[in-house]
């Protein structure tokens, strides 16, 4: 685990407090979330789950600070992301964060290994590309584009690019939604694995209830509140879970 | 190491592929433009300022009947003046042995040894006079070059009625004469007009002129160099005795103001021509830049999401244009070179200069590619600035789909029912999509202005000599006297062999003045009913010369501010020299000088003689036999200054406008540039936002040829826009362009044969299909397929 962390005691990572977003869309405006607030603790595997629509990639987009909420704070360590500047941020994304996409966003005119290699050059401590890229089972095929690599494939490209940055966190938005079956359950060992070997703090977001007990503890969305926050000590493997 | 990031910029450089090549041939050609023309520019310049320095070109000339020396002397007292060297001058014809046809040569004094003088000369071959012999010259080389005299031959010019055996003793060249042209004539002609340089004692004895002068050249002050008019008119007071002639400062002088215009000329074109190229390249580069960025809108939410700084980001792109910008300019420099180097090897042919070179301005190339950069940055900062504004948040969000509503046209329901299905898609395209399609009528637009303008001015030309040497003047033969004669010289000429007509002229060179205004110019008398000098106006017909009165050129009545009916002052500057008063009784037209036309009898009245001429025009008729024995009779003649045979003249112009063509070659070239890259370029942009489009018909079964059609008839749409306002816009470009050469010593006619519209609209008709030609090879190889299956 990465030796700077925030000065934050108690292993709490991310602070959540009374997060709400509304977007304006002309005369009318949404309110997406509401009320949101819960703490994410340093290295567990946490996973949200929500229908549809009710408010779950906003919501990362807010953790991950890709977006700032309407009301409420964030606290990272010192730092309240709700009235953090663009610069500061970026900053925060580029030192401690690491995103992995629905729908991959590979650069597709770079190699696998360059597009990890286009996060690694802008960190400060990162993981050795090709160790990375090895880690999520790609070591054969680094220099194939995305356009030559499957969904499966292209979503470990993903993730050893999130990995590489070396981050705090690693937000994972439907990592599974655009997978086939076994690809997807794959997918979520190499998350559950990462969170055990490397001790990463990772959300997992998905509408799909049923990956729900791989993880430490699952928070449940519906339209834009908290329905239900629960702690799950005996976490399964995800090979026993079927959907 | 290469970052990741610059890895994926040379990457997309080479993908973008046709797109790139149009806009870097557009960005290319306007470096080439500013690079050739400043450089033809600045090493004119050079040329020109090197060359007088070296000759001490003269600040003035002023020309008297003839003057003593000692009176001139006292010229050097008039303040502003600094130095004057009075030389003679006489116009002769020449006697070449192998060389039937007569010759004329301009005939001027130099120092018997060797000094540094004003209008000096650069010695090319030979050398300077000897002692040997009185009877020396020396001969301008381009005479020389035609004609194969070399130092040591001898030649016979006709001195003072006297033929004259001289002595070639080298051969010379003199800023005086950069751009030598007999009297009245465009084009430097160095078969036909020489320049001969004999020594002032000789000079003093064959023409009788001991001890006088009749042209003095000096130079004035820096206060007074630009402006010498005050200065000029002081010295005519003083020399008034003597018969003035004429005077005019530097800025007049025929060979300099030839020199001057034309790089003043190259000044100004320097600047439009990148301008318009540029305009269009960072137009386009916006286009496709633009496209570019909402393609990549996830790409950049993604590098945003990676914490990447909005300056990489933008840096990123704007890198992608410059890259471009420097790309093309690189390409430019190099063709800019050969450009520049071939345009001076032209220029080499109609000014003599001791050496014209084709330097390298490290400031043009820089600046060249500087201008080019800065273009491609200000095509890309729109796309740039837009990629940033994209919250990260957002640009992770699928695009919306585009906005599919009605287009204006729509609601003329009854126009927009009896389209086809496909002209409906085209209609609807070309109007959704208002910044590519404006840009593309602008660029075609200018494209087809270039044209047209270009064509005009080829047809202008081919007018003016049609006017000038066909209408005007239908002499084959003209001979000048040096003095007035009288009736019997008319009957002599008429009496040449092969001659079927000899018509008299009577020119008397006079100052026109019309209160504050006045002119140095020259009336010609002629036969009410000559055949052979026919006056005509505007519109080609002819002006009948009035028994009483003047027919004045339209150019000197609008400079002199007169009308039909108005009286204007003469003061001739030879015979009499009374002041006169006369009406102007009818304006003609001319594109060359300032004809001002009289009836010879009323003329000769006026200055009070019963019958004079100074010229007689001759029709003649058989071949090629009779001509010789014509020439032979005429070199034999005494008195005659010089004689003009009209098929030389025009052969001369013919060259010019040869060479014309080759620039109008070009011109149609960076047209087709323009039209080409913008077209394809939107049509390609166009292909690849609709990939899925043309994949959704092919699946329908459309054949290639009928979705190529589509996209035809959409760049068509936008090219017959262009070219539509590009005819008035090449017009109005003319129109510009006749107003700033419409100068007293030549105008050019604004015209505009059917020819010109068909063929603009032609090239700009052909230009679209070659383009378009370049698309439908793309979507031939589209895989429709594969772009069915992709999310865009
Ligand atoms: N930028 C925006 N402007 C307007 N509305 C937005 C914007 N972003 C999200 N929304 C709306 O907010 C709601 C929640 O969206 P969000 O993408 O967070 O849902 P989600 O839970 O991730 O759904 P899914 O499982 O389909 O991805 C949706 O109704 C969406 O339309
Ligand atoms: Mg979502």
């Amino acid at each position: 685990m990465s030796a700077s962390g925030p000065a934050t005691e108690s292993g709490t990572l991310l602070q959540i407090e009374d997060v709400g977003k509304t977007f304006q869309m002309g005369e009318v405006a949404v309110e997406v979330l509401r009320d949101i607030s819960f703490d994410v603790r340093r290295g567990e595997l946490l996973v949200m789950v929500g229908p549809s629509g009710s408010g779950k990639t906003t919501l990362l987009n807010i953790m991950g600070g890709l977006d700032t909420p309407t009301v409420g704070d964030i606290w990272y360590g010192e730092q309240n992301l709700a009235v953090a500047s663009p610069r500061e941020l970026t900053r925060y994304r580029r030192e401690h964060v690491g995103f992995v996409f629905q729908f991959y966003n590979l650069v597709p005119n770079l190699t696998a290994r360059e597009n990890v290699f286009v996060a690694t050059e802008i960190s400060k401590k990162p993981l050795d590309v090709d160790e990375t890229l090895e880690m999520v089972g790609l070591g054969e095929r680094m220099d194939h584009f995305p356009s030559q690599l499957s969904g499966g494939e292209q979503q470990r490209v993903a993730i050893a690019r999130a990995l590489a940055k070396n981050p705090q966190l690693l937000l994972c938005d439907e990592p599974t939604g655009a997978l086939d079956y076994e690809t997807g359950k794959n997918m979520l060992r190499l998350l559950v694995d990462l969170s055990n070997t490397l001790g990463k703090t990772i959300l997992i977001i998905t509408h799909n209830t049923a990956i729900a007990p791989v993880a430490n503890r699952v928070i449940r969305l519906r339209s834009g509140e908290i329905h239900e926050v629960h702690d799950n000590p005996h976490p399964q493997p995800p090979e026993e879970i079927t959907w | 190491m290469v970052s990741a990031l610059d890895r994926k910029l040379l990457r997309e450089v080479r993908a973008t592929g046709a797109m790139l090549i149009a806009i870097t041939s557009i960005i290319a050609v306007g470096v080439m433009c500013f690079v050739y023309m400043r450089s033809a520019y600045y090493n004119l310049s050079l040329a020109k300022f090197r060359y007088y320095n070296q000759c001490r070109m003269a600040d003035f000339w002023i020309e008297v009947k003839k003057a003593p020396l000692v009176d001139v002397d006292r010229l050097i007292d008039v303040p502003g003046v600094t130095a004057i060297r009075p030389r003679i001058q006489f116009f002769a014809t020449v006697d070449l042995e192998r060389v039937i046809a007569p010759l004329n040569g301009l005939v001027l004094s130099l120092p018997d040894l060797r000094k540094p003088i004003i209008n000096d000369i650069v010695m090319q071959s030979g050398g300077y006079f000897t002692d040997r012999r009185a009877n020396e010259v020396i001969v301008n080389s381009a005479f020389a070059r035609k004609h194969g005299i070399r130092p040591g031959h001898t030649i016979h010019l006709l001195l003072n009625n006297r033929r004259q055996e001289l002595h070639v003793v080298g051969t010379a060249i003199s800023s005086e004469f950069v751009y030598l042209v007999s009297p009245g004539s465009l084009a430097p002609d160095p078969e036909h007009f020489g320049v001969f340089y004999i020594k002032r004692t000789y000079a003093e004895e064959v023409f009788d002129f001991e001890g006088a002068t009749n042209q003095i050249v000096g130079l004035l002050d820096p206060a007074h160099k630009e402006t010498p008019g005050e200065v000029l008119r002081r010295m005519e007071v003083m020399l008034e005795p003597y018969g003035v002639a004429t005077s005019y400062g530097l800025r007049t002088q025929t060979s300099n103001q030839f020199l001057s215009d034309e790089i003043q000329g190259l000044g100004v074109f320097s600047t439009i021509m990148p301008a318009i190229f540029l305009a269009v390249a960072a137009l386009v580069l916006n286009v496709l830049m633009i496209r570019l960025i909402d393609q990549q809108r996830t790409i950049i939410g993604t590098l945003k999401a990676l914490g990447y700084y909005d300056s990489q980001i933008f840096l990123h792109y704007t890198k992608f244009a410059m890259a471009v910008g420097l790309f093309a300019s690189l390409i430019g420099l190099g063709l800019g070179y050969a450009m520049s180097h071939f345009v001076l090897s032209i220029y080499k042919m109609f000014y003599e200069f001791p050496s014209l070179e084709n330097h390298i301005f490290p400031g043009t190339y820089l600046g060249g590619v500087a201008v080019a950069v800065l273009c491609a940055l200000i095509g890309s900062l729109q796309a740039a600035r837009l990629g940033l504004s994209l919250k990260p948040a957002e640009a992770m969000r699928p695009k919306p789909p585009p906005q599919g509503g009605e287009i204006w046209l729509e609601h003329f329901s009854g126009f927009w029912s009896r389209l086809s299905f496909g002209w409906r898609l085209v209609l609807r395209n070309v109007f959704r999509h208002k910044l590519r399609t404006s840009v593309g009528i602008f660029a075609t637009s200018l494209g087809a202005g270039l044209l047209t303008c270009g064509f005009i001015l080829t047809s202008a030309i081919a007018f003016l000599i049609n006017f000038q040497f066909e209408l005007v003047t239908r002499s084959d033969v003209d001979l000048h006297f040096k003095d007035e004669q009288g009736r019997p010289a008319l009957l002599e000429a008429a009496n040449l062999p092969g001659v079927s007509l000899a018509e008299p002229q009577f020119d008397v060179s006079c100052t026109f003045v019309n209160g504050p205004h006045r002119r140095r110019g020259a009336i010609s008398g002629l036969l009410p009913h000559s055949q052979l000098t026919t006056p005509r106006d505007v519109d080609g017909e002819r002006v009948r010369i009035p028994s009483v009165g003047l027919a004045m050129s339209s150019k000197l009545a609008e400079i002199l501010h007169l009308r039909p009916g108005d009286h204007v002052t003469v003061l001739p500057t030879q015979g009499r020299r009374e002041e006169l008063h006369v009406p102007v009784t009818a304006l003609s037209d001319s594109y060359i000088g300032m004809a001002v036309y009289a009836d010879i009898d009323y003329l000769s009245h006026l200055m009070g003689e019963e019958f004079a001429v100074t010229g007689v025009q001759l029709a003649v008729d058989g071949g090629e036999l009779q001509r010789n024995s014509l020439y032979r009779e005429i070199k034999q003649l005494p008195g005659v200054q010089s004689v003009n045979v009209r098929a030389d003249v025009i052969r001369n112009m013919e060259f010019i406008v040869e060479t014309q063509r080759i620039f109008i070659v070009f011109v149609v070239l960076f047209a087709g540039v323009i039209f080409f890259s913008s077209l394809l370029n939107s049509s390609l942009v166009g292909l690849a936002e609709r990939r899925r489009e043309v994949a959704t018909f092919r699946v329908l079964g459309y054949n290639e040829w009928q979705v190529g059609g589509l996209f035809l008839r959409e760049s068509l749409v936008v090219n017959s826009l262009g070219t539509l306002l590009g005819l008035p816009l090449g017009y109005a470009l003319a129109w510009v362009l006749a107003r700033v050469y419409d100068t007293e010593m030549f105008r050019f006619p604004l015209v505009a044969p059917t020819w010109v519209w068909y063929a603009a609209v032609g090239m700009a008709i052909v230009f679209a299909l070659t383009a378009h030609a370049v698309v439908q090879r793309a979507i031939n190889r589209l895989d429709w397929l594969d772009a069915s299956k992709t999310k865009e």
